[in-house]
């Protein structure tokens, strides 16, 4: 019954977009497969003059962190390289942040924070780099929990992997709290609060409730969009720019689905294992054409959903870099 | 930055209690009491979260020194009425798995010492404060709820860590769904905390309890041990305990009394009874560790000794006996470790020297908590501070 649905939904989608899928699994918001080289360099031309329009921002610079703790987390973090998990990728990134010309979630906030503004001479606040670095911890922490895997037998150096990503992730998480706290606003904590909820409940979702192009949508809600909704809130919110807060909102929706629409797309194009891919699951038996033909729809929609909002904040540089990185996501 | 400003405080605090016990300290030999942060020790191993228990009245060991004196766990019964339903309705509103997941550990077998100390500390500080208002009030009960899922998840992520394979008696979160999930689940409650303590709509308390989530982490760190040199061990010992056990009830302490409207020097006896009260309980645990006997602690003995950690009683006894310290160091890893070590503490003072120290930690709180207005939650609050004492026995 859900199937013969879902293929209606699948024709009436072609022609009218409605909402559409997350993919199952996570694509890492820096992974970055082989993609077509117009792709490339639209896309690095849009990040990195959006990083100059914000200052050229570091996140999760542990060199921040105190020495001491630093210390630490290094050697459990060179550790857990040691041991051969899964989670040895993401860990070499924390330990060696190097300028990456990729999209950040950080970026992404600061780059709201400016569009807000709606005088030119206004720079982002303090506090609203503050609540970009945490978000980007937050989601950081949020990759590394989920990193973990489940072991049925005993294995000393997984195990150890295991202990590891648990208490980076926990120790990145506390320090986000105790960050948030000292932001001083309530409805800021609430909303974090619950963009972790959404994105843990995400883990456990009954897939089978969902039609095909519901679960995609349903699960990159929570595991994105909440957080990144909740983020541009609330830097508006530090930025007093309560009359874009809808916007800011929606927008940060929009965005976190044409984004994650398109790393699906791109890993999907370029895998090997088709069949296998997140996408191709969620419509078996449906032709790979067809299932990228869906996608780019979806992807496309939410593109312009996200410009429409951006039409209305002030157009200074910050908002057109939005555009911009919005644009590029297109190819 | 608001951490140090904490940190300077809590020195301060503790200043008070290190001159008051340095005069013992001579006595015990070349320990610096340094009941506070010090410098970066390298790292300790202590995996044991506190399973001490409230004796209840029912329990016939029990002696109370003022006759009929109820105790902090029957003073609050009403308050806490619900605690963990309440808890359970907090997580419900989710995917059912995770609803699942999440509510595991509330099941109300847990001895709830947290909920208990907090809202007698609450009603004592209202009694002194002659703060009625019924809003305060059900502040407060929130306080215990939150403390409690911030504990109980730690026990969620802990169980994990220690790849444990039970709790009370029930197979432990990680064997049942997993390890992905049971952290996952972990973060999921400590999510829902941080929305409740949002709610409570005040600052200070809010970065109060956030910096007990950093003090957990902190603490567990220190457990996945560096080796350091022998002088520095106690110190490393005390500030994890502090981290892993005396933070969450010193500043849910603090917290309800902050909510009460006390000023810092009020806020400040509230805390250190928490903290005292909270060293004392693990000292208890560690020692019970060695001489109760496996039907009593529900565990075989020596437990910690297994886990390669040593508490309290192995680093006094070391001192009298330094082939303790390879064994130490190597975390008893080697056949027959634990039971060599499990004899030299018995032999030595490190048993005397532990409840000692109890006894130091437990008659400060009662100092602390004597400079509050009479009231029966005070007394209980000293009650408990002797009873834990008796559990030593």
């Amino acid at each position: 019954m859900a199937s013969r649905n879902c293929l209606m939904r699948l024709k009436t989608f072609q022609l009218i977009t409605t909402s559409f899928n997350p993919p199952n699994g996570i694509a890492f918001s820096r992974g970055f497969c082989a993609s077509p080289p117009v792709f490339q360099t639209k896309w690095l031309q849009a990040v990195s003059h959006a990083e100059k329009v914000v200052g050229n921002p570091t996140f999760l610079n542990l060199e921040s962190v105190t020495s001491h703790e630093i210390s630490n987390m290094a050697v459990y973090l060179k550790n857990l390289i040691k041991t051969g998990h899964p989670l040895t990728s993401t860990v070499k990134e924390l330990l060696n942040p190097k300028a990456k010309n990729d999209l950040t979630r950080g970026l992404l906030v600061l780059l709201v924070s400016k569009a807000g503004k709606h005088k030119a001479n206004e720079d982002i606040l303090p506090n609203q780099r503050k609540l970009a670095e945490i978000t980007e911890q937050i989601h950081t922490a949020h990759i590394i929990h989920t990193g973990i895997i489940n072991l049925a037998t005993p294995n000393e150096n997984l195990e150890m992997g295991n202990k590891m990503a648990i208490l980076c992730g926990d120790f990145i998480q506390s320090r986000s709290s105790i960050q948030l706290a000292e932001l001083k606003n309530i409805k800021i904590i609430e909303l974090f609060g619950q963009a972790i909820a959404d994105f843990s409940a995400v883990e456990f979702i009954n897939e089978d409730t969902y039609c095909a192009l519901d679960l995609w949508t349903q699960k990159t809600k929570m595991r994105y969009g909440t957080l990144l909704s909740n983020a541009c809130q609330s830097t508006l919110i530090l930025g007093g720019n309560m009359d874009l807060l809808e916007s800011a909102k929606n927008f940060g929706l929009e965005i976190a689905f044409a984004w994650q629409a398109n790393i699906d797309l791109q890993s999907y194009k370029s895998t090997t294992k088709k069949a296998e891919h997140n996408l191709a699951k969620l419509f078996p038996g449906t032709p790979f054409e067809e299932i990228l033909l869906i996608f780019e729809a979806v992807r496309d929609k939410h593109i312009n959903a996200s410009l429409k909002i951006l039409a209305k904040f002030p157009q200074n540089d910050a908002c057109l870099a939005l555009c911009d990185i919005a644009k590029a996501l297109k190819y | 930055m608001v951490i140090n400003v904490k940190l300077t405080n809590l020195l301060a605090y503790s200043s008070l209690v290190v001159r008051r016990v340095s005069h013992l300290g001579k006595h015990h030999g070349d320990f610096p009491y340094q009941l506070l942060l010090s410098k970066p020790t390298p790292l300790f191993h202590h995996k044991k979260q506190i399973q001490t228990v409230v004796p209840s009245t029912s329990t016939k060991n029990v002696t109370v020194p003022v006759e009929n004196t109820p105790t902090a766990d029957s003073l609050v019964r009403l308050d806490l009425e619900g605690l963990y339903e309440d808890i359970r309705e907090g997580l419900s509103e989710t995917q059912p798995e995770l609803k699942l997941i999440a509510q595991y550990y509330f099941n109300g077998e847990g001895k709830a010492i947290r909920p208990v100390i907090t809202m007698c500390m609450a009603r004592a500080i209202n009694f002194h404060l002659d703060q009625n208002t019924p809003y305060v009030l059900q502040k407060q009960k929130k306080i215990a709820q939150i403390a409690e899922m911030i504990h109980t998840a730690s026990l969620v992520h802990d169980d994990v860590i220690d790849v444990a394979d039970s709790r009370r008696s029930r197979p432990s979160v990680n064997i049942v769904w997993g390890q992905r999930k049971s952290i996952i689940a972990g973060d999921f409650i400590l999510a829902m905390a941080s929305k409740m303590l949002a709610r409570l709509q005040n600052k200070q308390v809010i970065i109060l309890l956030s910096q007990v989530l950093a003090d957990l982490v902190q603490g567990e760190f220190m457990q996945l041990g560096a080796r350091e040199n022998k002088d520095e061990r106690f110190a490393h010992y005390s500030e994890k305990t502090f981290k892993k056990t005396a933070s969450l009830i010193a500043y849910s302490c603090q917290a309800v009394s902050v909510l009460s409207g006390a000023d810092s020097t009020l806020q400040a006896v509230a805390f250190q009874y928490g903290r005292q009260i909270g060293m004392a309980f693990q000292l208890v645990d560690d020692l019970l560790d060695f001489i109760a006997t496996s039907a009593q602690l529900g565990k075989p003995v020596a437990a910690d000794l297994r886990l390669g950690l040593a508490t309290a009683p192995v680093l006094f006894a070391a001192q009298k006996f330094s082939e303790l310290n390879p064994l130490i160091l190597r975390r008893f890893q080697e056949p027959g470790d634990a039971e060599t070590a499990f004899r030299l503490v018995l032999r030595s003072d490190g048993l005397q020297r532990t409840k000692d120290l109890a006894h130091q930690y437990c008659n400060d709180a009662v100092t602390q908590i004597a400079q509050l207005t009479p009231s029966p939650y005070q007394q209980a609050l000293v009650t408990l501070a002797h009873q834990l004492l008796h559990r030593m026995k």
